[in-house]
């Protein structure tokens, strides 16, 4: 009556090899499975992970392209882990990100001729209110009757997204756009600077300095201490005399903010314009993203550059005739594995049989 | 288990990776070279909105892309699938053309702006943007007039109807496909002036469950007959489903709902493909805004399920060869717009600008177009 | 010679980083109390976990009745006749007595006949005195009654070894009683009984044989006759412990701390204190005695203003208090130390150095307009844990790590070093073995010399005699009795306890009461 079953063990303390180890083990392994997949549906995967690395890092436009898509991610990454680190389950990101989007719009599009030192500050300031306006409704509710703000949060996704789509396909269309559903094209002013010769814009240094400003607030302010505290045990918060409702409303806040952020940086930076579809949902990703960096905002840019890669590359196999379901699903492993070595850092796994005696 | 162990396993892990990424690397799958094959080849790509097997819009699009690689054996083709209108879209063009790509073809409204960018800087690639208005030294626009094909299936699902509702699930309220809308309507009404078209907008293009949902509720509205303007089959599955009747839209979607779709009205792109392509090759492609007509056979209806009668079957010929005469066309006056006031005069005839900027519906249409002014 | 039912030889447990058990021998015999005794963490409860098919020890061997048994399971132990009733009961609060007593029977749920059933469960209830009523629903019955219903299911369910993970530890004294002199019928039924606790006085009153594990090692059996208070604590310490503290008499002063007809709504809405109302002094502590649940909490929270006050006053120095923000209450020099240790009183997360600031992070010392000063941070923390002999390994380890005692120590230690006022301490050495509570203890007598106000809140009557110059008795939200430590009679204070309102009266009408 020996059967054998796997038991996950907490490990006491991840040692630093494995920290490093198991994250490159867990892609190699994705990418192994990866290429039996790959060779079963006649690719060639040693050409489709080529492609993969020189379209997204290993070339100059692949990797400018790279940081493009992780501007976005980051910004909204940072977000949500400012209020991850109070236990605020803000899943809106993607809708705040459209909310700022739509805020940091209507500077141009109502006032097309202000000089750009207006211009950019105004709707920078425009997109954060937007922003963390749409995430105050949430925290409102959450502060005073403790309503779940996970269901909020997402829920206001949905309404923020067809907000704008509202917007683009009536008030805002751009009335020389032949009644298609686009806002009128901003003017130059109103346009982030590109750096670099690329696409990259000044959305970077938005993503940059916030990412230090977080963590210097996470690791040595006094404001960072207590959302530390009242992430980690609200009574004891409480018990301590931090004021949690105002907290919970100011974090919110800022957390929707720089969301809304993100959304100023993608319309102004790169799209020039509002319209439907302007995130493939940045907002859902950051989740993720914020949560591999185990909230660390410095890990979050490099995280960010990661993802963005993944994404990038995944699109650039198409080129060697990989259907996009195939790009997705090795995207999809990669993940999986990443997030599986994940469990591993912090468990391990051991062989036993029914009896609790341990299999070698 | 030890370290010495793990190791093993490590490396192990690291050879078989190895060999199946080399193993499989060494094998060369590509096709036989073709007698043309002294022949430059020319390389051509398509950035699709959807995934190729959407059944609708994309799909069409790439039966168009095969019979064209069928025609053309020296077209090498790159097809992109799903690519979203966002920021992914520029770097997506950009890729292809950095790839050697002669020809792109780019089919979704969205990849407008893209396209002129990314064209700006590759002067010596020719991109063909479809159903845009904006165009540059290199960058034409293409698109088919559907209309005419709606105004066909409008006279099949205008003899159709017992209960004179006819149901219309609408995509977006943009000018194409209330152009659409409208067309279709003049058709029914044609032949049946006192149906009325009920529309329902879903705000999708792909969404099947979304727009089944649109589809029965439109038949729960008394409608037994309904058309559709998204890349789904889910308004004909949900009307067969309760024994009525559906028209297809982007590709013929009688697999789909057998006993249900009566026609479809579908693209035709491969010969336009054949065309643009060719006319590269030979150094004729100018920057033209292509609009085609069913005369091109551009667009055109799929064949008719056993249901629609001969005596239908004759009124629509009757009108396509109209059409393709063009000695007439849909939009011609008198028409009036749902309040009863006659926006274009008999004897004129609607103009392309007009058409293109749509923002109207015709009498007999009941619905309300969202935030227009 | 009695009969041998539970032999365990050379038990073997490991968790990681801990051996729990190291080849532990016992031997359990039908007809006995035997007690196990140990400190937290001297693994009693684990091997008694083993031997109940909760785990599985990593060596040894358990024989029943002389056969060699492997449990997968706690079923497997059921089966063989071992019961075990944990400190959280797990009962199933909606349904009556009945279903849960049938609840988990294989194959038997629907088919034993109500008489039948009825039968048996009086009959177990007349043979040692459990009785209990079948058609209550579980949530209506007191703490009291439901390890009742434990103890019958397991009964019911076939059991010849009774296990009880430390039993009293909610009941009240006179429950307490009840509880042993069913236990004690039971074992004169043939039944064997196994109590784990670290109560010495039980011990001594109820247990025929006591074993004494330290650190996981057996480290003696004492048998009838050997079962001496003083022995039993050498084995479990390694040492000999005060049993008396000396206190150095310290003059009273002035009224810190009055509640004036306090009432306030528990967590459910409900009323929970009614017009309540009492004094400390400083250099006083008053020790409030009750079963846990008749308010304490509530009053506790009050005072720390963490809890609204919704008539009547909270006077500190005459200063009216009531419902002014935490922040502020901490300000004017309260302490509180919460039963909830760790989630409350600490934040489990987070290190030593980040929770010895957690009331005074505010502080100019701690922090400037925007940020922390880290280096005094950490200056603070190497003082305080130096100063009151926390034992942490690292600076920089999250305190969930820590045992009961060090997470006390560290609470005590950042509150004290605030120098308080007044210093609510509630259930201080709940769950702490004897050299951590002794530790606690003399914290709490030092900081009365330095002319705080105590407020000492606690069930442990020992504790309260041990530490109080006033005791008082906290029922249903009032204050029911308060007198001077050297007047409190003990019978007295445990009948209040229970809500005899009038208990001096009615021991002067029955005669002496029977505990």
């Amino acid at each position: 009556m020996d059967r054998l079953r796997f038991k996950l063990e907490k490990r006491l303390t991840p040692s630093p090899v494995m920290v490093f180890i198991i994250p490159l083990v867990s892609v190699l392994l994705a990418l192994l499975l990866g290429a039996i997949f790959l060779s079963l549906t006649g690719q060639k995967p040693l050409a489709v992970y080529t492609i993969m690395f020189t379209d997204s890092l290993g070339s100059k436009y692949g990797f400018t392209e790279t940081i493009v898509k992780a501007i976005p991610l980051a910004l909204t990454a940072l977000g949500v882990a400012l209020a991850f680190k109070m236990k605020l389950w803000n899943i809106g990101a993607e809708g705040q990100l459209y909310m700022g989007a739509m805020g940091a719009s209507w500077l141009p599009l109502t006032y097309p001729t202000l000089p750009i030192y207006f211009m950019l500050p105004g709707m920078v300031v425009l997109g954060m209110m937007a922003g963390g306006l749409w995430a105050l409704l949430t925290a409102i509710p959450r502060a005073i009757w403790k309503v779940n703000e996970i269901i909020t949060t997402l829920m206001l996704n949905y309404v923020a997204i067809l907000w704008v789509d509202y917007l683009v396909f009536g008030p805002w269309r751009d009335p020389k756009g032949s009644n298609f559903p686009i806002s009128a094209p901003f003017p130059e002013a109103a346009r982030l600077p590109e750096l670099f010769n690329s696409r990259i814009h000044a959305g970077l240094f938005f993503a940059i300095a916030l990412a230090v400003i977080l963590a210097i607030i996470f690791k040595y302010s006094r404001w960072g201490y207590s959302i530390n505290v009242i992430g980690s045990s609200e009574r004891a918060a409480g018990y301590a005399g931090m004021n949690i409702k105002r907290n919970i409303l100011l974090v919110m806040f800022l957390s929707g903010a720089i969301s809304g952020l993100a959304g100023m940086a993608e319309v102004s930076g790169i799209i020039g314009k509002l319209q439907h579809g302007i995130s493939p949902g940045y907002g859902y990703t950051a989740i993720i993203v914020a949560w591999l960096s185990k909230l660390n905002p410095l890990a979050i840019l490099i995280v960010s550059v990661l993802f963005g890669a993944l994404q990038v590359g995944g699109y650039a196999v198409q080129v060697e005739g990989v259907p996009a379901a195939v790009a997705t699903m090795l995207q999809g492993t990669i993940l999986f594995f990443v997030l599986g070595g994940e469990v591993l850092t912090n468990y391990r796994v051991r062989l036993v049989s029914r009896n609790g005696e341990e299999r070698k | 288990m030890n370290f010495k162990r793990r190791g093993t396993i490590l490396i192990t892990l690291l050879v078989s990776l190895l060999l199946v990424i080399s193993g499989c690397g060494t094998k060369t799958p590509t096709a036989t070279p073709t007698p043309e094959a002294a022949k430059e080849k020319i390389k051509v790509a398509f950035v699709y909105v959807g995934p190729v097997g959407d059944a609708g819009w994309t799909t069409a699009h790439d039966a168009g892309r095969k019979y064209m690689v069928e025609k053309m054996p020296n077209v090498e083709t790159t097809i992109m699938e799903s690519v979203p209108e966002g920021a992914d879209a520029e770097r997506v063009i950009t890729q292809l053309a950095e790839k050697g790509n002669k020809v792109i073809f780019t089919t979704s409204f969205g990849y407008m702006d893209p396209t002129i960018n990314v064209a700006k800087k590759y002067p010596n690639v020719t991109f063909m943007h479809n159903s845009g208005y904006k165009t540059a030294d290199n960058v034409g626009t293409y698109f088919g007039r559907m209309y005419q094909a709606r105004y066909l299936t409008g006279i099949v699902a205008g003899k159709t109807t017992k209960t004179n509702t006819i149901g219309y699930v609408a995509a977006f309220p943009i000018p194409e496909v209330i152009r659409g809308i409208n067309a279709f309507t003049q058709g029914v009404r044609s032949v049946n002036p006192t149906a009325k078209v009920k529309v329902i907008w879903t705000n999708t293009w792909y969404d099947p469950a979304a727009e089944k949902d649109a589809g029965k509720s439109l038949l729960a509205a008394g409608a037994d007959v309904l058309a559709q303007h998204q890349d789904t089959p889910g308004p004909i599955q949900a009307a067969e489903e309760v024994g009525k009747f559906g028209i297809g839209y982007n590709t013929d979607m009688a697999k789909m709902a057998p006993k249900a779709v009566l026609t479809s009205a579908i693209w035709n792109w491969g010969p336009f493909y054949v065309k643009t392509v060719q006319s590269v090759i030979d150094k004729t492609w100018k920057n033209d805004q292509y609009w085609g007509p069913i005369s091109d056979g551009i667009v055109d209806l799929a064949p008719y399920g056993p249901m629609v009668t001969d005596d239908t079957k004759k009124l629509v010929a009757d009108a396509k060869a109209k059409l393709v005469s063009k000695s007439w066309d849909v939009f011609t006056g008198p028409i009036k717009d749902q309040t009863g006031v006659v926006k274009i005069p008999a004897g004129q005839v609607m103009s392309d600008k007009d058409m293109l900027a749509f923002d109207w519906f015709v009498e007999g249409v009941d619905g309300k177009i969202p935030a227009a002014k | 010679m009695k009969q041998v039912v539970i032999q365990l030889q050379g038990i073997v447990k490991k968790f990681p980083g801990v051996l729990a058990n190291d080849h532990v021998d016992l031997d359990i015999y039908a007809g006995e109390i035997h007690a196990i005794l140990g400190e937290n963490g001297s693994g009693k409860s684990t091997l008694m976990s083993v031997l109940a098919g909760l785990y599985k020890p990593d060596e040894g061997k358990i024989l029943v009745n002389g056969v060699e048994q492997k449990f997968r399971s706690p079923r497997d132990a059921i089966d063989c006749g071992i019961g075990m009733i944990h400190q959280h009961f797990k009962l199933v609060e909606p349904f009556t007595v009945a279903e849960n007593i049938t609840l988990g029977e294989k194959h038997k749920f629907f088919s034993v006949s109500d008489k039948k059933f009825k039968a048996s469960i009086n009959e177990l209830g007349n043979k040692y005195g459990l009785e209990i009523n079948l058609n209550a629903k579980v949530w209506q019955l007191s703490v009291g009654e439901k390890q009742r219903v434990e103890i019958v299911r397991m009964l019911y369910r076939g059991s010849q070894v009774l296990i009880l993970d430390e039993p009293t530890a909610v009941l009240t004294p006179q429950e307490a009683g009840e509880l042993f002199k069913n236990l004690r019928a039971m074992a004169s039924a043939g039944c064997a009984v196994v109590l784990i606790t670290h109560k010495l006085n039980e011990v001594e009153a109820v247990a025929d044989r006591v074993t004494v594990l330290r650190q996981g090692k057996l480290v003696g059996v004492l048998e009838h006759g050997e079962i001496k208070a003083k022995e039993m604590v050498r084995l479990m310490v390694g040492r000999t412990v005060v049993m008396q503290y000396e206190r150095e008499p310290s003059p009273v002063g002035e009224v810190v701390l009055e509640l004036d007809k306090v009432n306030c709504f528990n967590d459910m809405g409900l009323a929970c204190l009614h017009d309540l109302s009492f004094t400390v002094r400083a250099g006083e502590i008053l020790g409030l005695a009750g079963v846990s649940g008749n308010g304490q909490r509530e009053m506790a929270e009050v005072i720390a203003g963490l809890r609204r006050v919704e008539s009547g006053k909270v006077l500190l120095n005459d200063r009216n208090i009531s419902n002014l923000s935490p922040c502020k209450i901490i300000d004017l020099g309260v302490a509180y130390v919460p039963e909830d240790r760790l989630g409350m009183g600490l934040v489990p997360e987070l290190n030593a150095m980040e929770n010895l600031i957690l009331k005074n992070y505010r502080q100019p010392g701690f922090s400037g307009r925007w940020l922390l000063k880290s280096q005094a941070v950490k200056r603070n923390a190497e003082t305080l844990i130096k100063q009151y002999q926390v034992n942490v390994t690292s600076l920089t380890q999250p305190v969930k790590v820590l045992s009961g005692g060090n997470l006390q120590k560290l609470l005590l230690a950042r509150e004290i070093s605030s120098s308080p006022k007044l210093m609510v301490v509630i259930y201080p050495a709940r769950g702490l073995d004897i050299g951590a509570t002794e530790a606690v203890h003399k914290l709490l007598l030092k900081l009365k010399t330095s002319r705080t106000a105590i407020l000492l809140i606690s069930e442990d009557l020992d504790e309260i005699y041990r530490l109080a110059d006033r005791v008082g008795v906290v029922y249903n939200g009032q204050l029911t009795g308060d007198f001077p430590v050297e007047q409190a009679d003990l019978e007295e204070v445990g009948l209040l306890m229970t809500g005899s309102r009038s208990a001096r009266e009615r021991m002067n009408d029955d005669g002496p009461a029977q505990i």
